[in-house]
């Protein structure tokens, strides 16, 4: 259950198309929902139905081309982006988990972590300290000085997620987090992100293909052919 | 903040220095081409500087003998001492010759001095100047030969006495001295036959009074430009001063081959920056996926930039550095004088840095383009 109603992620018959004319694509036709502060949301839906398009619009990363869009209570889209730069709000706010899990295969496993708070100007000691409790806290502490090629899929996966942490988001958005993990190991990393929500009152946005999933979520909603429909957990 | 630039280097490090020693190797070349244009200019002065002349008497209409043949009279060079303001003469004469060593030919330019007079060979490093009227000789050290080697020209027999170093004619060519009534007789070296032939003709075959210039020392506070008219007035020669003779050297006899080699190192230097843009491009190319990850989540276009153009600017000094050792080691293996100055390979390191900092406004451009999306998924 959310642990306070105060709204997070906040879409208003939101759309997208891509391309024109004859080769326009409606991804998204009409969306509208809202999340709330510490709740856990599964985003479900066939392959192609919009859900890569849907938060990725919400991350801000895919311009939306009709309805409106507040995060944290902010308007950030209607029409037209509101806010001058999207980066600064996706490193200041958003945390991102991929499919893959996408580090930057230059910078060790510390300097991954870190880099985001220290583009906030964060104290770097500060910033080293919570890159050590994020990976204590997921288990893989001893991977501190390592390059991503050094780890295994299940340890990046697990890194990436302490990146997505590491500058203390409002929001999480996944996007098929666990897709690269075994049963066991996608079910531990989704306990984990389920924990997170409560103890840190992070909205978090899952897609997932992942059925066995569903009962760790508040709430589930579904994409069909461009339109959500919430859907009550059985 | 962590420096993305060093740290995608160190990542990819043997790859980087690979790169930075290929451009290294190009830009060594343009070193080379500019070292060689310097030992043109360079060698063309030597022999000039060497005299250490104020004043040039030359055959009157002529442009002196190093644009032309000059001819006088020897004896001109008394008149000349006693000018008002002029301190001593010396008489020159030029020649080119053919000397053999281990039977392998060698072309070298000769020049003759009066011996008694203020002009010494200037270049020596081994042995002394000429002091004997007849049958010495100095050699550069590059001809091969040894001091007190002795060498056969015509019917006489030269000792070498004295070498110098990096002593050669304004057209490249080695240097080797005589003694003046040395080199007139070797002005007029013919064969017996000839000889013989020129004697049953009624040629006179020792005319060995004829020198191709005077040069000149003057009085402390002479004034040259003065001198220089007074002389021409009354005696029938053409005066100049060491500058005229200097500038005239440059503009009428090497700036040809200057400019063409001047050309050269520019066209290299145009597809140096070429190639370098291209590579800082193709690295920028190479990294779309990590871009689009910084992108994603959240770097400003500020470090993204900074990142490349260090990485390119870094490219730069690391090639020009390893342009640097490649030229230098390969320098002396050049027959004819090479000169690295400072100056000129400082130009070319700030012509490399903007060449590295225009290369990567390119790849700069496409990172900027790169949508962040393209991170995800897949
Ligand atoms: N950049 C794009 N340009 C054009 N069409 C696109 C683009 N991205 C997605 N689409 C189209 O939009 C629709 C929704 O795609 P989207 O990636 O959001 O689906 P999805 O639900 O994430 O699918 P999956 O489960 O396979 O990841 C698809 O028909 C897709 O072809
Ligand atoms: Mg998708």
């Amino acid at each position: 259950m959310p642990s306070s109603h105060q709204s997070v992620i906040k879409v208003e018959q939101l759309a997208k198309t891509y391309g024109k004319g004859e080769n326009a694509v409606m991804a998204i036709k009409e969306c509208s929902f809202e999340i709330f502060k510490g709740e856990t949301v599964a985003l479900l839906g066939p392959s192609g139905s919009g859900k890569t398009t849907l938060i990725t619009m919400i991350g801000c990363i895919t311009e939306p081309t009709q309805g409106k869009l507040y995060l944290d209570g902010e308007l950030i889209f209607d029409q037209h982006w509101r806010i001058n730069d999207t980066r600064k709000l996706r490193r200041q706010k958003i945390g991102f988990i991929f499919q893959s899990h996408n580090l930057i295969p230059f910078l060790n496993v510390e300097e991954n972590i870190t880099l985001v708070p220290l583009m906030n100007n964060t104290n770097p000691k500060e910033a080293t300290l919570k890159a050590k409790e994020l990976l204590e806290y997921l288990g893989v502490e001893n991977k501190l000085a390592a390059m991503p090629s050094q780890l295994s899929g299940g340890q990046s996966q697990r890194v990436a997620i302490a990146r997505s942490l590491a500058n203390n988001p409002k929001i999480i958005l996944a996007d098929e987090p666990t897709a690269a993990l075994d049963a066991e190991r996608a079910l531990s990393v989704m306990r984990l992100l389920k924990k997170l929500a409560t103890e840190q009152d992070v909205a978090i946005l899952v897609v997932t293909h992942d059925e066995r999933m569903i009962p760790l979520f508040d709430r589930i909603i579904r994409v069909n052919d461009g339109y959500v429909s919430e859907e009550a957990k059985s | 903040m962590i420096s993305l630039a060093q740290r995608d280097i160190a990542h990819s490090l043997g790859k980087f220095l690979t790169t930075s020693a290929g451009i290294g190797m190009l830009l060594g070349v343009v070193l080379i081409m500019i070292g060689v244009y310097r030992g043109l200019v360079d060698d063309a002065n030597i022999l000039l500087k060497d005299t250490q002349a104020k004043l040039w008497i030359v055959q009157q209409d002529t442009l002196g003998p190093f644009a032309e043949n000059s001819r006088l009279h020897e004896d001109v060079k008394y008149q000349i001492k006693a000018f008002e303001g002029i301190k001593d003469v010396s008489a020159l004469t030029f020649q080119n010759l053919q000397l053999y060593r281990n039977n392998q030919p060698i072309r070298v330019f000769a020049m003759g001095y009066d011996i008694h007079s203020f002009y010494t060979p200037h270049l020596l490093i081994e042995g002394r100047p000429i002091l004997a009227n007849h049958f010495e000789m100095i050699v550069d050290q590059k001809t091969g030969f040894k001091l007190h080697d002795e060498i056969v020209i015509g019917r006489d027999v030269f000792n070498v006495v004295g070498i110098t170093k990096d002593a050669v004619s304004s057209s490249g060519d080695l240097m080797v001295y005589f003694s003046l009534p040395d080199a007139q007789k070797l002005q007029f070296l013919s064969s017996n036959e000839q000889i013989r032939n020129d004697r049953a003709r009624g040629i006179k075959t020792t005319d060995t009074t004829t020198i191709n210039a005077i040069i000149a020392t003057v009085e402390a506070g002479a004034d040259l430009k003065t001198i220089g008219q007074e002389i021409e007035r009354w005696k029938h020669v053409k005066v100049f001063t060491q500058e005229e003779q200097s500038s005239l050297l440059t503009k009428n006899l090497i700036e040809r081959s200057a400019k063409q080699i001047g050309m050269f190192t520019v066209i290299l230097l145009l597809v140096a920056s070429v190639i370098i843009s291209l590579i800082i491009y193709t690295m920028t190319m190479g990294k779309i996926k990590e871009i689009a990850i910084l992108k994603l989540i959240g770097a400003s276009n500020g470090e993204i930039i900074k990142m490349i153009v260090q990485q390119s600017v870094l490219l730069g000094i690391l090639s020009f550095i390893a342009g640097m050792l490649f030229s230098h080691s390969l320098m002396d293996l050049f027959p004819k004088r090479t000169i690295l100055i400072s100056t000129d390979a400082f130009s070319l390191l700030v012509i490399v840095i903007i060449v590295s900092i225009l290369g990567s406004l390119v790849g700069v451009r496409s990172a900027l383009k790169i949508d962040p999306a393209s991170a995800i998924g897949g």
